[in-house]
């Protein structure tokens, strides 16, 4: 996989191209590529034109971070001061935030050069990005098949060349399936290792945001950019990682202790197991420990998963009622008629599922049932993943049971749709980070994703091990074609 | 267990959603499948009825708290930006008559 943005970086520190001219490379690339793929949803040139402006004055003093003038793109629902952030959703049209994000506050002191807003299910809900209010992002790979989901439009923009990187959420899975169903990296780094602070919420104590990009290496160099404890998140975490993560990256395995479950592989599409196990097969080769663990709570994992995310949305999607923000119906009567209206017109269906099912498990009377047995048993899962990584050093397990489905295909029910997420979403529930590398294609072409999960704040060991696959494995994903070509 | 209608029709108001008849409908039969797929939960080993009693369910430990001192606030005029804020306020339309 080409290292993107350490080649960009080198040109712009040795003044073989300014910020201003990738800059315009990048918008030309959006305007012809973004209408065949539908991965930005709001675009900011002229802000990136001023933005590459500043960065080129940085880049000449000699100041310049590793992502300076360097062109990105930020999920829809990741905030920014003054630019249109919907979360593509009806109900937060036209909203404007008036502060950054701490993400985007560290990443544009940095000098970054942000083109634009990426397409996503609404509000971070679903699996295949067909649930935004601007049409689904579609897989540059094959046009007639999905992007993945939640953060399917910067996945889209990271293969399709027309961002450099971008940043997406995953509270279930949302970064790295997509990464996967594009042939492209994913990181969900460790709950709490990046700050949440102008991130518009969906399941607070699952949302966790971080980097896609074209290889590993690039992924660590924005995950070193963004990780940090922030006084604005009292969830984020003071965590010494003992220097930059991309340079801990050496590719030495030998004696890496693996774990594989074979749970993780009950339903999968057989090419794609096989593809992961010749992977788990090459580690081996090349001096890695491979340990077989086991995993029956995994099929806990999805109801827990559901009942708290659902119970957290419903909670963090009740401030939508049109009086501070958004969406605002036209006709009502009174004020509850307008929080009626404004609701019922501005949520989308699987929004709306969620926020009844979320209410439903909340209730008096089936909270016990549901919501409080949902947490205890997410911290049976929490445990059991703990018990083996006191054993191993890492987990390996594919991204999804299968690659990216035909557009209007991906399961015949929201149930179906929700299994699908199976090998993502314990991640989420342990707060444990998670790293997706594209590990071969299937026969109709469409990359493979495989996992590696490490124990909480151990990103620089599935880095590690992700830069070693990258490094040895042959061609795993064909390069995408179009775009701005380095 | 399925959702009768009743009970639907308070989780919507709870939820602050209306649903025509025919919605209301269908979204109470997709609940079914959503809340029978929650109730497999029901099925786990672990997690009886004095588990429920004793655990705490905070899965995430919130130890960082900042001091508790004044900081600057948006600037008002920042904060109506999204809306009609003419007056200063969050203006709605006139209901009370």
């Amino acid at each position: 996989m080409r290292e993107v943005l350490t080649v960009l970086s080198d040109m712009l520190r040795k003044g073989e191209i300014t910020s201003q001219e990738l800059t315009e490379k990048y918008i030309s690339a959006v305007e012809e590529v973004n209408p065949q793929i539908n991965a930005y949803v709001h675009t900011t040139f002229d802000f990136a034109r001023e933005g590459a402006k500043k960065a080129d004055e940085m880049l000449k003093a000699g100041n310049a971070g590793a992502l300076c003038g360097i062109p990105m793109a930020l999920k829809d629902n990741i905030c920014s001061d003054g630019h249109l952030t919907t979360c593509c959703s009806k109900i937060l049209r036209g909203f404007r935030p008036y502060y950054d994000s701490t993400v985007w506050s560290k990443l544009k002191s940095e000098g970054a050069v942000m083109l634009g807003k990426a397409n996503m299910d609404e509000f971070a809900m679903g699996s295949t990005s067909e649930s935004s209010c601007y049409g689904a992002p579609l897989n540059p790979r094959n046009t007639s098949h999905v992007t993945g989901g939640s953060s399917g439009g910067g996945a889209a923009a990271v293969c399709a060349n027309i961002a450099a990187y971008s940043l997406g959420s995953d509270t279930g899975g949302s970064i790295r399936q997509p990464a996967s169903y594009c042939g492209v990296v994913g990181l969900k780094p460790t709950y709490g290792a990046v700050s949440r602070y102008g991130l518009i919420a969906y399941g607070s104590s699952l949302d966790q945001i971080g980097p896609i990009t074209n290889s590993v290496k690039d992924a660590a160099l924005v995950f070193d950019a963004i990780r940090g404890v922030d006084e604005n998140d009292d969830t984020s975490v003071d965590y010494n990682y003992g220097g930059p993560s991309a340079n801990a990256l050496t590719g030495d395995i030998k004696g890496l202790k693996i774990g594989v479950a074979e749970e993780y592989f009950d339903g999968i599409n057989p090419e794609i197991k096989d593809a992961v196990m010749d992977a788990v097969k090459l580690y081996e080769k090349n001096g890695a420990e491979i340990i077989n663990v086991r995993l029956p709570i995994l099929k806990e994992a999805m109801p827990v998963y559901y009942i708290i995310a659902c119970a957290e949305a419903s909670s963090n999607l009740g401030r939508y009622d049109g009086i501070r923000y958004g969406y605002r119906a036209d006709n009502y009567e009174d004020i509850d008629d307008m929080i009626y209206c404004t609701r019922s017109e501005g949520f989308g269906r699987e929004v709306k599922h969620r926020i009844i099912l979320g209410t439903y498990v909340l209730s008096s009377g089936y909270y016990d049932a549901y919501y409080k047995k949902a947490c205890i048993l997410r911290n049976n899962i929490i445990k059991r993943f703990d018990d083996i990584f006191n054993t191993c050093d890492v987990l390996i397990a594919p991204n999804a049971p299968t690659t990216a489905p035909k557009l209007g295909h991906h399961g015949a029910s929201a149930v179906e749709m929700y299994l699908s997420d199976i090998c993502t979403v314990p991640v989420n529930i342990t707060g444990i980070p998670g790293i997706s590398v594209p590990c071969g294609t299937d026969k109709a072409g469409l990359p493979i994703g495989m996992q590696i999960l490490g124990k909480r704040f151990g990103e620089n060991t599935i880095l590690n091990a992700a830069y070693f696959y990258e490094k040895t494995a042959v061609s795993p994903v064909k390069e995408y074609e179009g775009g701005v070509r380095i | 267990m399925a959702l009768s209608k009743e009970d639907f029709d308070k989780l919507a108001v709870l939820s602050r959603l209306r649903f025509s008849p025919e919605e209301a409908e269908e979204f109470r039969n997709e609940m079914d499948d959503i809340i029978a797929f929650a109730d497999t939960i029901n099925n786990a080993v672990s997690g009886g009825t004095d588990d429920i009693k004793n655990t705490s369910v905070n899965a995430v430990a919130y130890t960082a708290l900042r001091e508790d001192a004044v900081r600057e606030s948006l600037p008002n005029e920042k904060i109506l930006s999204n809306v009609d804020g003419s007056r200063g306020f969050f203006n709605v339309k006139r209901c009370v008559k």
